[in-house]
C-alpha cells in the first residue's frame, strides 16, 4: 500500500540520521587494527541500541549502530513464490557486486534480504545525507524493480506459450 | 592498560545494575495507572491517558513483565486515540523521549495496525520534538523501555 510507503521511508530516513553518526575509532583489543565494531560486537559500551523498523508482517528493516559503523538490514516484499525467486537472484547479483556499491554488504545478515555496512570512511569520503538518499532510493526501487521484472517474465511466459501452442491448433 | 584483563565485563554488566523497585510493587503501580488510564479514555482525554500510562515507565528495572506490562497500557491507549495530531500537541515536553522509545517498540512488534500507527506517531513525533530524541532513543542502553 502506497499509503504506508511514504512514513515508513521517512522514519528510516529519520532514523538513519540520527543513527549515522560516525568516526574513527581504531580497535580496542588487538591494535593496529581498525575494524567496524558493529560486525564484531566485542565491546557493549560501543553499540547502540538496534532498531527495527516493520511496515508490515512482510517488509522490515534493522538498524544496528556503533561508534564508527552503520549495519541496515532490509527484508523486501514478497508476495508469492515468483517474487521470492526473483528477489533473492536480484539481490544477490547485486551483492556480489558489492565492491562497486562501496557500502553494500556481500552477504546479507540471518533472515534479512540485503545488507548496507556504512563505516565512517564511507562518511569521510561521500556526504551523510547524500548515503541517506541512496539508501532511501534504493529501497523505494527495489519493490518497482521486483514488479517490472514479474511483469517481463508473465509476459514473456505468456508469449512463448502462446507460439508454442500454436503448433497444435 | 594490558594488565586489566578482567574478560570482557564493563559498567553495563547486569551485576552492577541496582534494582531500585521490586517488580511486584512495579506491577502493582501498573495496575493503579491502567484504571487511571481506563477511566481517562472513557471521558475522553487522550492526551491526560497518555501521559499517565507513559509517566514512571519501568525503565530502572530489567523485569521484561513489568516493561511487558506497561507497553500494553501505553499501546491501549494510542490504539483508541481517534485523533493523532491533538495527541501529541498537548503532551509533555519530558515524555518526548519515553514515548519515541515505545514507538520503536511497536515498529518492532511487526503487527500491520500498530506498525501503521506507529510510524504516523513517528513522524509526528519528529518534527515537534526533532532529531535529539531519536539520538537519545537510540543511545540510551540503560533506560531501556
Amino acid at each position: 500500500m502506497a499509503n504506508t510507503l511514504r512514513p515508513y521511508l521517512t522514519c528510516i530516513r529519520n532514523t538513519l540520521t540520527a543513527a549515522m553518526c560516525l568516526q574513527n575509532f581504531p580497535c580496542q583489543e588487538v591494535e593496529r587494527h581498525n575494524k567496524p565494531e558493529v560486525e564484531f560486537k566485542t565491546s557493549k559500551e560501543l553499540l547502540l541500541n538496534p532498531i527495527l523498523i516493520c511496515r508490515n508482517e512482510a517488509e522490515k528493516c534493522l538498524i544496528e549502530s556503533s561508534i564508527n559503523s552503520l549495519r541496515i538490514s532490509i527484508k523486501v516484499k514478497q508476495a508469492d513464490e515468483l517474487e521470492n525467486i526473483l528477489a533473492k537472484k536480484f539481490l544477490r547479483f547485486l551483492s556480489m557486486r558489492a565492491e562497486s556499491f562501496q557500502v553494500l554488504r556481500r552477504k546479507p545478515v540471518q533472515g534479512y534480504d540485503i545488507s548496507f555496512l556504512i563505516t565512517n570512511f564511507h562518511c569521510e569520503e561521500m556526504f551523510k545525507h547524500k548515503l541517506i538518499d541512496f539508501v532511501v532510493a534504493f529501497m523505494e526501487d527495489i519493490d518497482k524493480e521486483i514488479s517490472e521484472l514479474k511483469l517481463s517474465v508473465n509476459t514473456r511466459g505468456r508469449l512463448v506459450a502462446t507460439e508454442f501452442l500454436r503448433q497444435f491448433t | 592498560m594490558a594488565d586489566d584483563e578482567d574478560n570482557g565485563s564493563s559498567v553495563l554488566d547486569a551485576d552492577t545494575f541496582v534494582e531500585t523497585e521490586a517488580p511486584a510493587v512495579i506491577i502493582a503501580r501498573i495496575e493503579g495507572k491502567s484504571r487511571q488510564v481506563e477511566r481517562l479514555l472513557r471521558i475522553p482525554q487522550y492526551t491526560e491517558a497518555l501521559e499517565t500510562a507513559l509517566m514512571d515507565a519501568p525503565t530502572q528495572t530489567r523485569d521484561e513483565q513489568c516493561k511487558a506490562a506497561n507497553w500494553i497500557l501505553v499501546h491501549r491507549v494510542l490504539m483508541a486515540t481517534k485523533d493523532v495530531d491533538g495527541l501529541l500537541l498537548g503532551l509533555n515536553p519530558e515524555l518526548h523521549d519515553v514515548l519515541m522509545k515505545y514507538l520503536y517498540r511497536g515498529l518492532a512488534t511487526g503487527d500491520r495496525i500498530t506498525c501503521d500507527l506507529c510510524l504516523r506517531l513517528h513522524e509526528k513525533l519528529f518534527d515537534m520534538a526533532g532529531i535529539g530524541c531519536i539520538m537519545r532513543a537510540i543511545s540510551d542502553t540503560q533506560n531501556l523501555v
